[in-house]
C-alpha cells in the first residue's frame, strides 16, 4: 500500500501537467453538449488536427506562440465543418461529428505526411519559462495552469453578454431564442466551432509537452473527457452558468488523477478504457435508475436529434 | 426603445387588478384604419403536397389588419388558424403569396429577422420561455428581440430593477425570484411572464395562439384579461386565436372565421357589435351540415 502512494505521489506533478492540458478537451465536449444541446464528436479529430497544424507549423519555423494559434484556426474550421453538416443536411450531430473526425485522420496525416513527428529542437511554448533543473512540470503547470485562467475567466465574462446570454437560450430553446431575434445558426457555427478550437488548443500544447506528435494521439480521449465532465459536474452541480464552466476544469483535475490512482494500483492500462466505460455510464445512467432526472431536461437533450 | 415608463406601468398596474373587469376593446376603435399593419395576400401552404396525405392548410388566403386592429381568429379544428399564425411569424414558409408587416415585405425573411415586427405567446407555456434560463434572463431575451445581442454586459443593474419592477405589477412575485429557473414556475405563472415578454418591447404585431388554453379556468381569465389590457392600452396590432366564440363576440374588433385555409367570414365595425355567439354557431351548423352530407 505504501509503494501505491509513493508510486501516486511521484505521479502527481505529471498528472496534473497532463489534466491541465486536456481539461480544455472536456471544455471542448461541454460547450456544445450542455450549453447548445449539440452533443458533438468532433474534438476527437480536432484534438489531432491541433497538434498536427502545430507540429508541422513548429518545424517549418514558426515561433510556439503563432504555432498555436494556427491549430485554434484549424479546430474551429473543423466545428465548423461539423455544424454546418448538421444545420445543411440536417444529419444528426453525433453522426456528423464522426463523420469530420474520420475525414480529419486523413487530413492530419496528409498534414504531417508520416504517422508521428518528432519535436525535439523546436521552442516549445513551455520552454519559455525557465525555472531550471528538473521543473518541467512545474513550468507546464505554470503556463497552461495561466492559460486556463484567461480561457475561463473569459467564458465566464462572455457568457455574461447580451451574446453569450443569447447563445444559451439557443441550446436552452432553439424556437424561442429565434423568436426573440437570434440568428440560431449563427450561434451553432460560433460555439461548435469554439469547441473545435478548444480541443485544437488541447492538441497543440500535448505535442509540445511530449515533443512528437501522432496521428493517433486523439482515440480514446472523448470518454475520459465525458467522464471528466460527468465528475466535474457532479461535484459542483450545473444549475449557474459559473458552475457549469467550472466544472470541466475541476473534473479534469480530478478525473487523471484517479486513472493515475488506479495505474499506481496496479490496474492494466488495457483495462482502463471499459473501467472508464463502466464509470461514465453508471454516472449517466444512475440518475435514471432513480427516476430522479427530470423529463424535461431529458427532452431539451433529445433536440437535436 | 423601451416605452416610456409611467405608461408601461401604469398598463401592468391595471392588468391585475381584480376590481377592473376587462374592457371591451372594440368600444374604442376608430371606424378607419390608417395606416395598415398587416397585409397578407394570397397565402397558400400545401402540406405532402403531390402525395395521398396531401392537405391544403393555406388556400390563397388573404387578410388585412390596420394598425391597432384587434382581431379574433375562429374556426374548427384543422381550419388553418395555427398554420396562418405561423406563416405570418415565418415559422412556416409559404409556398405562395405575400406578408407585410408595417410596409416590410417579411415573405421570405427569416423568423430571427421577422422578430423584431413579431411577438408570440403560445399555447403551450413551455415554448415562450427558456426553462433552463432565469426569469431576469429570458426578461433580457425579449428585451433583445428588436436589436442586435451585443458584446455588453447583459443583465445589467439598471435592466434589473426595470424588470423587478414591471413584474411586480403583475403581483405573483415574480419579481423576488429573478433568479429562478423559469421552469420551477406554473403554467400560468410562466404564461403571465411570456406576456410580459412579448409586449416589453410594443411588437408591430402581437400573435396570440389559445394562449390560454392550457391554464385552469381562473388562472386563464387572468391571462386574458391581463392581455386584453395590455392589448388596449398599448394599442397593439393582434391576431387572438380563441375557440371560445363568447371572445370572439366580447373582444376584438373583428372576427375572422377560418374555414378549410380560407378566411369564411370577416366581421368587423357595426356589424360585428350585433353579432352574437349564437349567429357565429349557425355559421359553424352549417358548415358541419356540409360536411355531413358531404361524407
Ligand atoms: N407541420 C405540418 N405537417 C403536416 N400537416 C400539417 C402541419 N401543420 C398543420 N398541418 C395540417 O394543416 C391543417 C391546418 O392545421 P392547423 O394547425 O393550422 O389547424 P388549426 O386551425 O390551428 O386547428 P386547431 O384548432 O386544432 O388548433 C391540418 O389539417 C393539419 O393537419
Ligand atoms: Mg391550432
Amino acid at each position: 500500500m505504501n509503494e501505491v502512494i509513493s508510486t501516486f505521489i511521484a505521479l502527481i506533478p505529471v498528472t496534473l501537467a497532463q489534466s491541465l492540458i486536456l481539461s480544455f478537451v472536456v471544455l471542448a465536449i461541454m460547450i456544445p453538449f450542455r450549453i447548445l444541446s449539440f452533443p458533438d464528436l468532433t474534438s476527437e479529430g480536432a484534438y489531432p488536427l491541433g497538434g498536427a497544424v502545430c507540429a508541422i507549423a513548429m518545424v517549418s519555423g514558426v515561433p510556439a506562440y503563432l504555432a498555436i494559434p494556427l491549430a485554434v484556426a484549424a479546430g474551429f474550421v473543423a466545428g465548423c465543418a461539423t455544424a454546418l453538416i448538421h444545420l445543411r443536411f440536417k444529419i444528426h450531430t453525433l453522426l456528423a461529428g464522426i463523420l469530420v473526425t474520420t475525414m480529419l485522420y486523413s487530413v492530419n496525416l496528409r498534414i504531417l505526411g508520416k504517422p508521428n513527428v518528432p519535436l525535439f529542437k523546436e521552442t516549445k511554448l513551455f520552454d519559455y519559462l525557465d525555472l531550471g533543473k528538473g521543473m518541467n512540470n512545474l513550468e507546464k503547470i505554470l503556463i497552461v495552469g495561466l492559460l486556463m485562467g484567461v480561457v475561463g475567466f473569459g467564458l465566464r465574462l462572455w457568457f455574461m453578454t447580451e451574446r453569450g446570454i443569447a447563445m444559451r437560450a439557443v441550446g436552452d430553446n432553439p424556437d424561442m431564442a429565434e423568436a426573440q431575434g437570434n440568428n440560431v445558426d449563427r450561434a451553432i457555427f460560433l460555439g461548435v466551432g469554439a469547441a473545435g478550437g478548444c480541443a485544437a488548443l488541447s492538441g497543440s500544447l500535448m505535442v509540445q509537452s511530449q515533443a512528437f506528435v501522432d496521428v493517433n494521439m486523439g482515440i480514446g480521449l472523448l470518454i475520459n473527457a465525458l467522464a471528466a465532465l460527468m465528475i466535474g459536474e457532479t461535484i459542483l452541480g450545473r444549475r449557474k452558468i459559473s458552475q457549469q464552466l467550472l466544472a470541466p476544469f475541476v473534473g479534469s483535475l480530478i478525473y487523471y488523477q484517479l486513472i493515475s490512482f488506479c495505474l499506481a494500483a496496479g490496474l492494466a492500462p488495457s483495462d482502463l478504457k471499459i473501467a472508464t466505460g463502466i464509470f461514465v455510464l453508471v454516472m449517466l445512467g444512475a440518475p435514471i435508475l432513480k427516476g430522479k432526472r427530470n423529463t424535461t431536461r431529458l427532452a431539451k437533450e433529445s433536440i437535436r436529434e | 426603445m423601451l416605452r416610456s415608463r409611467p405608461a408601461l406601468l401604469d398598463v401592468i398596474a391595471s392588468w391585475t387588478d381584480p376590481f377592473l373587469s376587462a374592457p371591451r376593446v372594440a368600444d374604442s376603435f376608430p371606424n378607419k384604419w390608417a395606416p395598415e399593419m398587416l397585409n397578407i395576400t394570397n397565402l397558400r401552404r400545401t402540406f405532402f403536397a403531390g402525395t395521398a396525405d396531401e392537405k391544403v392548410a393555406l388556400d390563397g388566403l388573404s387578410l388585412s389588419l390596420g394598425k391597432g386592429e384587434f382581431g379574433v381568429i375562429i374556426g374548427s379544428n384543422g381550419a388553418g388558424k395555427s398554420t396562418l399564425l405561423n406563416a405570418i411569424s415565418g415559422a412556416l414558409q409559404v409556398d405562395e403569396g405575400t406578408i407585410t408587416i408595417a410596409d416590410d415585405d417579411v415573405t421570405r425573411m427569416p423568423v430571427h429577422d421577422r422578430a423584431r415586427h413579431v411577438a408570440r405567446v403560445f399555447q403551450d407555456p413551455m415554448k415562450g420561455t427558456a426553462s433552463g434560463m432565469t426569469i431576469a434572463e429570458n426578461m433580457l431575451l425579449a428585451e433583445l428581440r428588436t436589436s442586435k445581442a451585443r458584446l455588453k454586459p447583459g443583465l445589467t443593474r439598471k435592466r434589473l430593477d426595470n424588470y423587478r419592477e414591471q413584474l411586480s405589477y403583475l403581483k405573483l412575485g415574480l419579481e423576488d425570484r429573478m433568479d429562478t429557473q423559469v421552469s420551477l414556475l406554473s403554467g400560468g405563472q410562466r404564461q403571465s411572464l411570456s406576456l410580459v415578454m412579448a409586449v416589453i418591447k410594443e411588437p408591430d404585431i402581437l400573435l396570440l395562439d389559445e394562449h390560454t388554453a392550457a391554464l385552469d379556468p381562473r388562472t386563464a381569465n387572468l391571462v386574458l384579461n391581463a392581455t386584453l389590457r395590455a392589448v388596449s392600452a398599448l394599442k397593439l396590432t393582434t391576431l387572438m386565436v380563441s375557440h371560445n366564440m363568447q371572445h370572439a363576440v366580447d373582444y376584438g374588433n373583428r372576427i375572422l372565421m377560418l374555414e378549410a385555409g380560407k378566411v369564411k367570414l370577416d366581421i368587423s365595425g357595426a356589424e360585428k357589435e350585433g353579432v352574437s355567439v349564437q349567429s357565429l354557431t349557425n355559421h359553424f351548423a352549417i358548415k358541419s351540415d356540409r360536411m355531413l352530407l358531404g361524407a
